[in-house]
């Protein structure tokens, strides 16, 4: 149906690597890092009760499509997008659009991404892949998750285009309209920081931002009385290191990521003060791998006492506080 | 963290990791997962007894297999009412076994979906004798 002439590159997180991966297909060249920090990326949240979650777990990026949003209107940068009520409309409208060589990017329920190893595939309705062509019945997919260009089956990409449940895709599909040929960096990096120290220090709700971390700090406590068993309890702890690590994350829930946008920042504004901002970023990044690998290994060796996730909650502790100076210091240097 | 401290060989899921290169330079490097090369082994582990401990609450006949799969995919009870398209407390009815034996093939095939499996992996549930691993998402 098409040729494919799509340059794949792994991505460290699928949003953002998705943004990336369409916009340097159409000619922007700009990096994962920038995407990710001029949209605010960076965020803490955490949920201990909530109907859509079977047990209390925590957001390390801001809200899904955000980054999206966000990086057009401080770019300027135009993207179409569009719903659909119908999955045939919706599946009539993506091959229209692939017949005309143009890439794709969908929202999925990762679940149904059936190149990716079983044990990785959970049920989250805020996938982003590109579709970049069509083989017979089979789409081929650019997943920043996978090295290469993959092949999905139809019946699979229909079903994770339109599954319910919260934040279900509804078909959502996006991709740029326009890129304009002047950007002003500065102004969008210093908008998108100003609104990450925001997003991190002053959301007046208790479980966002550094709060969230306080609050995740004070709660692990908790996790056994929702746990069925201690294997339960086990897997949900090893989860912590996951959604840090795994859940593309570029590591250290973004903070790696993060300190990488402000050497890129630095550079671009001419601030040498935010070259060591972003070696602080780092050293705090390593302060969460610290504790992503700490939790697996309690997990495996089912070392779940409440003396274990105190000193979870302590080093919890440490990167809120790390973080409150560091966004606090970030603000003031804007 | 160092580009040195981040190289995992891990084949089977590869992730991007943000390294210091040794020009100080902050950049990705694709590289394995930590927790699937070290502990992979105690997933399967747990995911076996789960499977286990369920597929008994399903042959004693005090779930429903609908039951099994919502708990194996870490599902609430409003997040697979609204995937599979029911009210909760249609679904609630659902989860027990008794109910299950009532329903019409078009209902199972919306759970089977949701679970992306076929009925008949559903179905085989109930007659199972010996352990089975994990093996059910042979696509519907």
């Amino acid at each position: 149906m098409s040729t494919v002439t799509y340059k794949h590159k792994m991505a460290a997180h699928c949003e953002s690597g998705a943004v990336t991966s369409l916009l340097n297909n159409a000619g922007l060249e700009i990096t994962e890092p920038l995407v990710f920090g001029i949209s605010s990326g960076i965020f803490f949240g955490y949920f201990h009760k909530m109907k859509s979650f079977a047990f209390p777990t925590f957001i390390v990026r801001n809200k899904p499509g955000s980054i999206r949003t966000n990086l057009a209107k401080r770019l300027g940068i135009k993207f179409h997008t569009e719903k659909f009520r119908s999955a045939d409309t919706g599946m009539n409208r993506l091959d229209e659009l692939l017949g005309k060589n143009i890439p794709v990017a969908i929202q999925v329920d990762f679940f149904y991404m059936d190149y990716l190893p079983e044990w990785e595939r959970v049920h989250i309705n805020v996938h982003f892949i590109v579709v970049v062509g069509k083989t017979g019945s089979r789409y081929i997919v650019s997943d920043s998750y996978f090295p290469k260009l993959v092949e999905l089956e139809s019946s699979s990409l229909r079903k994770a285009r339109f599954a319910g449940g919260s934040m279900s895709p509804k078909g959502f599909l996006f991709y740029p309209e326009f890129i304009p040929k002047d950007i002003d960096y500065k102004k969008a990096i210093l908008k998108g920081t100003k609104k990450a120290c925001f997003n991190m220090l002053s959301i007046p709700i208790p479980f966002l931002g550094i709060k969230g971390i306080r609050k995740f700090a004070r709660k692990i406590t908790e996790w056994p009385s929702f746990a069925r068993d201690i294997e339960h309890l086990s897997h949900e702890i090893m989860k912590i290191n996951i959604l840090l690590e795994d859940q593309g994350t570029g590591g250290a829930g973004f903070r790696f990521m993060y300190a990488s946008f402000l050497q890129q920042a630095s550079v671009i504004l001419g601030k040498p003060e935010w070259s060591e901002k972003s070696k602080e970023m780092m050293e705090i990044g390593d302060g969460w791998r610290n504790i992503s690998l700490f939790a697996s290994r309690i997990g495996k060796n089912r070392e779940l006492g409440p003396e274990r996730l105190e000193e979870l909650g302590t080093m919890l502790n440490s990167r809120a506080d790390a973080e409150e100076r560091f966004f606090r210091q970030l603000k003031n240097s804007i | 963290m160092k580009e040195k401290d981040g190289i995992i060989d891990c084949p089977q899921q590869q992730v991007i990791l943000y390294v210091e290169k040794e020009d100080g330079k902050y950049e990705p490097m694709q590289t394995g997962s930590y927790i699937t090369k070290n502990f992979l082994d105690d997933y399967e582990l747990k995911r076996r007894h789960l499977e286990e401990s369920l597929q008994k609450k399903v042959l004693s006949g005090e779930v429903s297999p609908i039951y099994y799969f919502m708990v194996l995919e870490d599902l609430t009870l409003s997040e697979l009412a609204s995937r599979a398209g029911f009210r909760k407390r249609k679904v609630k009815k659902h989860l027990e076994a008794a109910c299950f034996q009532t329903l019409p093939v078009e209902t199972l095939q919306l759970y089977a979906d949701v679970f992306n499996i076929s009925v008949k992996d559903l179905l085989k549930l109930l007659v199972k004798t010996t352990d089975e691993s994990d093996n059910t998402k042979t696509g519907s």
